[in-house]
């Protein structure tokens, strides 16, 4: 075996474990403030994906194409949050899990209809010719990738340390009942974290599908990956996600080469089973003390 | 009586009837759906294990069914099984990958369990598709139905052995569901940290409810492989999942019955969409079920309106869609969907739940009456207060980080003594009942009860050794009645091993549970509300049934983490009362306690805490007097302003 062809595989594979890295992302914005996660997170990647498509295909250019994309994610997120998690919030219950999985069921039946059942190309500027850095090659698209997910985490970042709102958004995450004492809505925060982790995942469609293409069933492929990295990192462990993700695309491509590509996906979801039982919280999470 | 006359001749009737149908249609298939009914009831049965009692998303169930299938597939197409030792494997399958699937699930609850049982079905999946040498992989795995003792198995033949084996699995569950075990369940779900410090063990009643659904799971797989004859490795998957839910949700959580009646849902489901005509109809009775229930609940206000309008609103669009679309099988997911967030938000009890209530009301079935407590001395038994030491404390330590809460703590609690532990916020009480209890594990020092070292960091096994507690924050099981509460926690009366349990053999030990539980309510004054839910007594009812609860333990040592907190003056009283009347049972106590009035009337000694230390020690008198102490909760005797509480650790 070429080491030069390992190390082309993991690369290529941890870029791609930066889009998971960003779903994931999307998972802890809305763990922080209402400890609950959208189940049908891939759905809304996918649903936003062909929105953009559907913009590119009436003409806009694809930087202006980008704002609308991550408009109607953000605005799915919305929808996620009002119908699927608010009312289990004020009731502390868990019924958020079986509502999120049902609204990204209706997604998927929706998408189905209306966008069809194939999958299609996404049109993108950025060119796909690579580029050799340190003796491996290296697409344009992959460096877009990488720079999308580190500058939007990086500016969502700034703006939770730097931003009145993004202190009240933190205070939320910290002690909710805290944060509402001191005038602080924690229900719009909440809302908040689902419309930023909404349109989080409409880049994180758009970044992805010019390299896999769109269609319906990329929601399962790429959620069981984004649940595997916000897991193993931790789902309060901010940049972990980037270093597990990465690690991980770079396990799963070379898994694909060396066992099959059926067994791609396997990886992952060990590693996601082995975390939960070994460290709930993650590799980089927090430990919880129990308190009665 | 009447009662039970009643619902098990609902149950005789509808299975007699069910057993007759083949002699009475020869429809091959309507013969057909109801044989995949039978075995879809099975299947979502094991399904309400978990989500029902366990009260978990469970998303691998699916996985099960699968598995189940493969093994029954394989063992008679490689092993040449014939079907009964083909359906055991089945099971045994479900059985022991369900329990090593609870193994690493053990310590998870809600979303985490969720992924948990996900990614193992994803797992399966993969498996199933790519072991190919094995299960044929995507090609699929074709087998026949051995023939059972010569007989071939013609359609109503094996239609009448699902029947009888969901009639059988009926039985065994309801015995199951209604004894220690169905209770421990439901404790589990309301307070895994309760369950444990009743010495009732969370570990092996998760372990055992989620490998007995699976179980079930694996049976209804063999016998769904045996109905189709043909396997594929893409029939077991997500889609699949949110339909089981589906049927869970709508028939009823915690209920046979609505298992079946779910099981029906998913078995004329594809026969509604497929006949749009159909599917308008029933779209527009869903729609009206709505309106009315948002209605009614909007005008008596015992709904929130997003609770009334959204299934309004998920039914309209299920209206308008039916008549917009033309084919109505292209949405099919959609539909579920709909479906599911209506019954999810409006009807969370699900059909069974909701006529259970207006059955009940129509019928006026009493509940069975209770039997007559026990004597107070057979439950309790009196026991010597001798004064000799029963819990020695050795230096005991217990660090966060940096934070000391405990820092050195060296006591003797007296056999038959009521000992106070007092002190300012943050001195570290609760952190050293935590530690004694076993919540936490120490940071260093011994915990010695009688002589003989209690385990250190395990609740459940603190409780073994005969250490009972109540928490500061309540941890009733909300769900379960009072006198439930107190029969969960019982110790010694339950001794029936399984078989016989599910036999239905354990009802003479749950009359003599009853009798002991009563007797506890008797004590605290509860007698008369035995049959109502733990959420829905008052609060000081509440505090008392916390302290019932660690008596069935019948504890050596009693811990009340400050029993009296947040009650009003009169429920003050009659908590010293009854923690009086335990005393002169001889049962030794550790009483945390903000209020001195209850610690100077109850306490012979108070030891105060302050800072993770002990600073003083002796009658409640003595203690009020020492500068230590007016130090402690005063501040310096120079700064005379009350000092500000600003520790940050948990009273």
């Amino acid at each position: 075996m070429n080491a030069s062809i390992i190390g082309q595989m993991a690369v290529s594979g941890a870029l791609m474990g930066l889009v998971y890295a960003l779903i994931a992302y999307g998972f802890q914005l809305t763990y922080a403030t209402s400890k609950s996660i959208n189940f049908g997170q891939g759905e809304l990647v996918m649903v936003s994906a062909f929105f953009s498509l559907t913009l590119t295909n009436l003409g806009l250019p694809y930087w202006a194409m980008i704002p609308g994309g991550l408009l109607f994610g953000a605005l799915m997120g919305l929808v996620v949050e009002r119908a699927g998690v608010r009312l289990a919030l004020e009731q502390r219950s868990e019924g958020w899990i079986l509502l999120t999985i049902i609204i990204g069921l209706f997604f998927f039946s929706a998408a189905e209809n209306i966008w069809g059942r194939d999958d299609r190309p996404f049109p993108t500027p950025i060119s796909a010719d690579p580029i050799r850095v340190l003796g491996v090659d290296i697409t344009r698209l992959e460096i877009s990738v990488a720079v999308g997910v580190l500058g939007i985490m990086g500016l969502i970042e700034l703006f939770k340390r730097r931003t009145l709102l993004g202190k009240a958004f933190e205070a939320v995450s910290a002690d909710r009942d805290a944060a509402e004492l001191m005038g602080i809505s924690a229900t719009r925060t909440v809302m908040l974290s689902y419309g930023l982790s909404g349109a989080v995942a409409a880049l994180a469609g758009i970044l992805v599908s010019p390299i896999t293409t769109v269609g319906p069933t990329m929601a399962s492929a790429l959620i069981l990956k984004a649940f595997s990295v916000a897991v193993v990192a931790g789902l309060d462990s901010g940049f972990g996600v980037v270093l597990i993700g990465m690690f991980l695309g770079a396990l799963e491509s070379l898994s694909s080469f060396y066992l099959g590509s059926g067994w791609r996906e396997a990886p992952g979801l060990v590693l996601l089973i082995l975390a939960l039982a070994v460290r709930p919280t993650g590799v980089f999470g927090k430990a919880v003390i129990r308190k009665v | 009586m009447k009662r039970i006359l009643l619902l098990r001749g609902a149950e005789l009737i509808v299975f007699a009837f069910l057993a007759t149908i083949p002699m009475l249609v020869v429809n091959p298939y309507a013969l057909g759906l109801l044989t995949l009914l039978a075995i879809y009831g099975i299947l979502l049965i094991g399904l309400d294990v978990t989500v029902g009692y366990l009260g978990q998303v469970n998303l691998g169930h699916v996985a099960f069914l699968g598995l189940g299938a493969y093994a029954a597939g394989l063992a008679v197409t490689r092993f040449g099984l014939g079907m009964g030792p083909a359906l055991l494997a089945a099971m045994a399958v479900g059985l022991v990958l369900g329990g090593l699937l609870a193994l690493p699930a053990l310590r998870l609850d809600g979303p985490q369990f969720a992924l948990a049982t996900l990614s193992f079905a994803a797992l399966s999946t993969t498996a199933l598709n790519e072991l190919e040498g094995v299960t044929g992989g995507a090609q699929g795995l074709s087998l026949i139905r051995p023939p059972v003792f010569g007989h071939v198995m013609t359609p109503p033949l094996f239609y009448w052995l699902c029947m009888a084996l969901l009639a059988v699995v009926w039985m065994l569950m309801r015995n199951l569901l209604a004894s220690q075990w169905g209770r421990a369940f439901e404790a589990l779900r309301d307070s895994p940290i309760a369950t444990d410090a009743m010495g009732v063990g969370t570990y092996r009643h998760k372990v055992a409810a989620f490998s007995l659904g699976s179980g079930l799971g694996g049976l209804a797989g063999g016998l769904y492989a045996f109905n189709f004859q043909y396997l594929q490795p893409q029939s077991y998957t997500y889609d699949l999942m949110i339909i089981l839910l589906l049927g869970v949700v709508l028939g009823g959580r915690k209920s046979l019955w609505g298992a079946f009646v779910g099981a029906s849902v998913i078995v004329l489901l594809p026969n509604l969409l497929s006949n749009r005509h159909l599917f308008q109809i029933f779209s527009g009775l869903g729609f009206a079920m709505a309106l009315a229930a948002g209605v009614r609940g909007l005008v008596k206000k015992t709904t929130r309106p997003f609770q009334a309008l959204a299934p309004v609103a998920a039914m309209g669009i299920l209206v308008v869609g039916g008549l917009v679309v033309e084919n109505t099988e292209n949405w099919r997911k959609a539909i579920f969907a709909l479906m599911l967030f209506s019954v999810v938000v409006g009807l969370p009890e699900g059909l069974m739940g909701f006529l259970s209530i207006f059955l009940a009301k129509l019928f006026r079935v009493p509940h069975a009456p209770l039997p007559e407590p026990s004597d107070l001395g057979t439950v309790l038994p009196s026991r010597a207060a001798d004064g000799t030491p029963l819990l020695i404390l050795d230096d005991l330590k217990r660090h966060f980080g940096g934070v000391k809460a405990v820092d050195g703590i060296s006591m003797t609690i007296r056999s038959g003594a009521i000992h106070g532990l007092i002190g300012p916020n943050g001195s570290g009480k609760s952190t050293l009942v935590n530690v004694i209890s076993g919540l936490y594990p120490p940071t260093s020092g011994r915990v010695q009860l009688r002589g003989s070292t209690l385990p250190s960091g395990s609740l459940f096994r603190v409780a073994q050794a005969g250490v009972a507690r109540t928490f500061q924050n309540l941890q009733l099981f909300g769900e379960l009645t009072a006198i439930e509460n107190i029969m969960v926690a019982l110790k010694g009366v339950y001794r029936s091993p399984l078989p016989l349990v599910l036999l239905g053999l354990g009802r003479p030990e749950e009359r003599r549970a009853q009798s002991d539980a009563l007797a506890l309510l008797d004590l605290i004054g509860l007698k008369d509300q035995a049959r109502t839910k733990a959420k829905d007594l008052t609060y000081g009812a509440q505090r008392f049934l916390e302290i019932a609860r660690a008596l069935a333990r019948k504890p050596d040592l009693l811990i009340l983490d400050e029993p009296a907190a947040g009650l009003a003056h009169p429920d003050v009283i009659q908590q010293i009362e009854i923690i009086r009347r335990v005393h002169q049972r001889g049962i030794s106590i550790i009483l945390i306690e903000h209020h001195m009035d209850v610690v100077s009337e109850l306490c012979d000694t108070v030891t105060v805490l302050d800072g993770g230390r002990i600073i003083a020690e002796g009658t409640p008198e003595e203690v009020k007097r020492h500068p230590k102490v007016v130090e402690a909760y005063l501040g310096q005797p120079i700064q005379p302003e009350l000092s500000g509480d600003a520790s940050p650790l948990p009273a």
